[in-house]
């Protein structure tokens, strides 16, 4: 009876498996933060995104893009660091029950990346499609550009390669070596973000019908292609969870 | 760490557990290869996709669903050959839809003030549907590519046909006959409008005219199969565990 209330009062006390609260503030901020930068593009790209010569141009979005830049790579700094500092050096020997909750942790990471791939990949990229199609261009650094290329593709690659990181130093599944799918879902959309060069170098290059579909586009396509190696880290994902429950679900 | 130790204090936790986890991997899954694909499909048929007057009876059909199989045969390959889930293709179709619907309001139309009936996206779910059926009822990939395949390709047009029909009635306007798509095109002008009223649909046996959807429809039927062929496998290694040692 006694060790019973012992264990419940452990139970009590130790961290939940899965923070919802985490998880559901992670998500808000994504939402609100691009609900806020979609507002921004909706009253400054029309007043102050036409004309790249104009002062107020400059003000509006080229301050924006060198603000965002500095961030980003800040964030990525000070984000990535503190999950190398703080990596758990004998992470071969923790209980079945802090792994399991590690997991949650890693997939609260994987919803986040879910949720910054889509802003990137599908709702800022197409969005750039209309934008270049009703506004023509004269200068690579576009409002629409300032916040695609150079916002929310950082924002998912810090994201991915932070998922990527809490895995490789935090759970025993990753510590035989490198996941080749978990590489090709986070390293695959990183280089989207280089191919922006070639694709800046042809519209630079070629005055030509705002196409969509032009081949200078095709190196994203190659590269969006990686997100499905997401299809790689579920299946190793599944396996060590399956591992961890097997038992108690027989 | 103890192989007699549990990670679960009963089986009830165990089950919640494992449910959790499965909402969380369907979430992340659904975003995901929404995004990836996506970006593919708008950037290899996205100008069909977008504006209405691009949705031809000859290159719209032939092109989009030979660049859309790709996904769902790679997400059949690792949702129906790993955990015999038949949802595969439709999942995919619908996160792409999901992306294009609200692509299409808030910044087509919320941004860019193009109206919602110049630039809805097409319908891409009864192929889908019948792609899913085909590998639930069959068990083969080869039934599902070379029927489920075809299917594909063939339902494209007359899914899409209830919604742009209205659209391809002929119209007369200062002296010209089109359709009221191009109509809509010509007021409309974008940097990408083709070549400013042009003729998107060449070729001599369009001449006849009843004959260039069917066609068209046919050969993307056929080329849909080969692509099916090839994004299965491109599936089965996205989906492959493998580790290596160094990069």
């Amino acid at each position: 009876m006694a060790a019973t209330t012992e264990s419940v009062k452990a139970d009590a006390a130790e961290a939940p498996l899965l923070n919802k609260k985490n998880m559901f503030a992670g998500a808000a901020l994504y939402i609100l933060f691009y609900g806020w930068v979609r507002w921004y593009e909706g009253v400054y790209g029309w007043s102050a995104g036409l004309d790249s010569f104009a002062p107020e141009f400059e003000v509006y979005w080229m301050n924006f893009l060198y603000i965002e830049i500095v961030l980003e790579v800040m964030t990525a700094s000070i984000l990535w660091g503190y999950i190398w500092k703080t990596r758990d050096r004998k992470v071969m020997s923790i209980t079945p029950r802090e792994e399991l909750r590690r997991h949650f942790t890693h997939w609260v990471w994987l919803v986040m990346y879910g949720i910054a791939i889509y802003y990137g990949a599908s709702y800022f990229t197409e969005q750039d499609g209309t934008w270049h199609q009703t506004i023509v261009r004269d200068t690579d650094f576009t409002p629409s550009h300032i916040i695609e290329f150079y916002l929310s593709y950082p924002i998912y690659i810090i994201t991915g390669v932070a998922s990527f990181l809490y895995a490789k130093t935090r759970l025993p599944t990753y510590q035989n070596g490198l996941p080749l799918q978990y590489l090709v879902s986070v390293i695959g959309p990183f280089m989207i973000l280089p191919n922006v060069g070639l694709n800046e170098w042809g519209h630079t290059f070629w005055f030509m019908e705002e196409l969509f579909v032009a081949p200078l586009h095709y190196g994203f396509v190659f590269f969006g292609w990686a997100a499905l190696g997401v299809l790689g880290v579920v299946n190793i994902e599944v396996q060590a969870i399956a591992k961890l429950l097997k038992k108690d679900l027989a | 760490m103890s192989a007699s130790q549990s990670a679960v204090r009963s089986r009830a936790e165990a089950v919640k557990v494992a449910r959790t986890f499965d909402w969380m991997i369907l979430f992340t899954l659904f975003f995901v290869v929404l995004g990836g694909y996506h970006i593919h499909y708008m950037l290899t048929g996205g100008d069909w996709d977008f504006w209405s007057d691009w949705k031809d009876r000859r290159l719209w059909v032939t092109v989009a669903p030979i660049v859309s199989i790709t996904f769902p045969a790679a997400v059949q390959a690792c949702l129906w050959w790993r955990y015999r889930l038949p949802y595969g293709a439709v999942v995919c179709v619908l996160g792409l839809l999901l992306g294009e619907w609200v692509n299409r309001y808030l910044n087509f139309w919320g941004w860019t003030y193009f109206p919602v009936n110049i630039c809805f996206p097409s319908n891409l779910i009864p192929g889908a549907i019948v792609l899913d059926v085909i590998l639930m009822l069959s068990g083969s990939m080869v039934l599902t590519a070379v029927l489920g395949g075809m299917a594909y390709g063939l339902l494209f047009y007359p899914g899409n046909w209830p919604i742009i029909a209205p659209l391809h009635v002929p119209v007369e306007y200062n002296g010209m006959m089109f359709t009221l798509a191009d109509l809509q095109g010509y007021h409309y002008v974008r940097t990408g409008t083709p070549e400013y009223i042009r003729m998107v649909e060449k070729g001599t046996l369009r001449t006849f005219g009843k004959d260039v959807a069917p066609v068209s429809a046919f050969f993307s039927a056929f080329v849909s199969i080969l692509i099916y062929f090839l994004w299965h496998f491109f599936g089965q290694w996205f989906a492959s565990t493998k580790f290596v040692q160094s990069i």
